[in-house]
């Protein structure tokens, strides 16, 4: 396994965002963690980055414990998180923001990787010494993807990268998560829009008030009643939440 | 002529200034924290440079330092003292509440490092304005009739150097990058793996080397010191600040030199006794016509660096 978490609990205070989540992830694949809003599937992926720290249970990624790792010793090992609502440095250039990317990069390769960031993303390339501000959402997400792969990763963790997307660039994002993925690129992919996430995970896990309660293939997942109620806080499934998965 | 001299003088007395408003910028803009021991660190170099050229080190009983040396040392004395600070107010709160920015309380605890300092200084050196003997010498030069004392314009000079020096790390280098993702975000820093554990000293280290050189060059500028020196300095290099947009560094340099040529100016035409009314009057005036101040950009205190 390259990531295996084990009895996971995340805490805010009083509030008990993650509980005691056990996820697996293997080399080479797409996995989804799917639920409602305020499920705990964004501070699942913020404590397994270790921008929170986790209250118990433990991270283990590529055979190392990671629990109580600092972000920067994560990011070395090969995990990169692409935030909710991206969270690009808008002050920045495209060029600079890239180059955050490669912040903790000590070999001399990095220059190669960003290179073919601008070859994946000629867009990017257009726009290099421009701020990050003028780019469009699908331009800003590209860039905050391209910004995770100047890293190198092993395991990209994407939080919600469809949110606020055309539905014809979400088309071409999840195009892209899979591109990735052929690349060699292990995939953990939180998102609202479940019937694409299922259609390219090939497992997935279901959050509600911070708990698994559904892990299993993507094609089971897409079939089952339960995954449509546990959107609605654990009451029988609606018609409509059905019609949009 | 002598409007013109003037001018001048007020540009120089100005680089004082721009090298503390500078300093301010640096924690502001990258740690939303408004530093009060910026002050003190001026005062505690200027007079660590006096009391080290007549006493030598105090406690261990060295023999008194010849001034090169002991400018040197006091701008590393104050490099020290920068740190301690960034260890007992900012780290801590950091450690102990995970987010420093949102806590009034690293303010205060600047504050309140400021006056133990001071009164430190006043207990162990008295509360006069002591001469600085070692730089008596006459350092004027003329220059089509206008006079220009040499330290000025070697402070102005280098003042400017440092600043210049600052901008390019900040925009060029990879520590520079680091600290303005804090500055801008750092949660998302944060995930890059940008240790602010490691970046915030380097902050308080340039604040350190600011402040030092600031209160060295104004101690062999003026070739007096005090306990209290700091405090004058202190607040017009803030006014400085704020009228040049606070966060921008190039603006932190425009406004500390217009407030030393507006001091200037204001003696020349109304007395010594309006100095403070012209750079607080102007300092409103400023903040009602250009919030965000002359190179400060978006809304107040979010242009940052």
């Amino acid at each position: 396994m390259l990531l295996e978490v084990r009895g996971l609990d995340v805490r805010y205070g009083r509030t008990h965002a993650v509980r005691s989540v056990d996820l697996d992830l293997a080399e080479g694949e797409i996995v989804t963690v799917l639920g409602a809003n305020g499920a705990g599937k964004t501070s699942l992926l913020r404590a397994l980055q270790g921008a929170v720290r986790a209250a118990d249970g433990s991270i283990r990624f590529a055979g190392e414990d990671l629990t109580h790792a600092s972000p920067a010793d994560r990011v070395r090992r090969g995990m990169m998180l692409v935030p909710e609502g991206r969270q690009i440095f808008v002050s920045m250039t495209v060029h600079e923001n890239l180059m955050m990317g490669a912040y903790l990069r000590s070999d001399g390769d990095w220059m190669r990787d960003l290179k073919e960031v601008y070859d994946r993303f000629p867009n990017l390339a257009e726009r290099r010494d421009m701020k990050a501000s003028v780019l469009s959402g699908g331009e800003q997400q590209m860039l905050a993807i391209g910004r995770a792969l100047v890293s190198r990763p092993r395991l990209i963790m994407l939080d919600e990268p469809s949110l606020g997307l055309s539905p014809l660039f979400v088309n071409n994002l999840f195009e892209l998560i899979r591109e990735l993925n052929r690349g060699g690129i292990s995939i953990l992919l939180v998102e609202q829009n479940t019937a694409m996430a299922l259609e390219t995970a090939s497992r997935g896990y279901v959050l509600e008030l911070g708990r698994v309660v559904l892990a299993d293939t993507a094609e089971a997942l897409a079939g089952d009643p339960a995954l449509a109620a546990a959107y609605l806080g654990g009451h029988a499934a609606a018609p409509a939440a059905i019609q949009t998965l | 002529m002598l409007l013109l001299q003037q001018l001048l003088n007020g540009v120089m007395l100005g680089s004082v200034y721009v090298t503390v408003a500078v300093a301010f910028t640096l924690t502001i803009g990258v740690l939303n924290f408004l530093n009060f021991t910026i002050p003190t660190l001026f005062m505690l170099s200027g007079m660590g440079a006096w009391a080290l050229t007549k006493w030598g080190l105090p406690l261990v009983h060295t023999p008194p330092f010849p001034w090169p040396m002991a400018l040197l040392f006091a701008i590393v004395v104050t490099i020290c003292a920068s740190l301690v600070v960034e260890r007992f107010t900012f780290r801590y709160m950091k450690t102990k509440y995970g987010d420093a920015t949102e806590h009034a309380i690293p303010l205060v605890s600047s504050l309140g490092f400021l006056l133990i300092i001071e009164n430190l200084m006043r207990i162990g050196y008295g509360t006069e304005a002591q001469r600085i003997a070692a730089f008596d010498w006459d350092n004027t030069i003329t220059v089509g009739g206008l006079f220009l004392r040499v330290p000025q314009l070697v402070s102005l000079l280098l003042a400017l150097l440092l600043v210049a020096g600052l901008n390019w790390v900040l925009k060029h280098s990879r520590i520079g990058r680091g600290l303005r993702a804090i500055a801008e975000n750092p949660d998302a820093a944060n995930i890059l793996g940008v240790d602010s554990r490691r970046l915030v000293p380097v902050i308080f280290t340039l604040t350190g080397v600011l402040c030092g050189l600031a209160g060295i060059l104004f101690a062999i500028n003026y070739g007096e010191v005090s306990p209290t020196m700091g405090e004058d300095i202190g607040s017009k290099a803030i006014a400085g600040m704020v009228i040049g947009g606070l966060g921008s560094i190039w603006g932190a340099v425009l406004g500390g030199l217009i407030i030393g040529i507006a001091e200037m100016l204001t003696i020349h035409f109304f007395g010594a006794d309006t100095v403070q009314v012209a750079v607080w009057g102007l300092l409103l005036i400023a903040l009602f016509v250009r919030p965000q101040g002359l190179l400060g950009h978006h809304s107040i205190g979010k242009g940052k660096l």
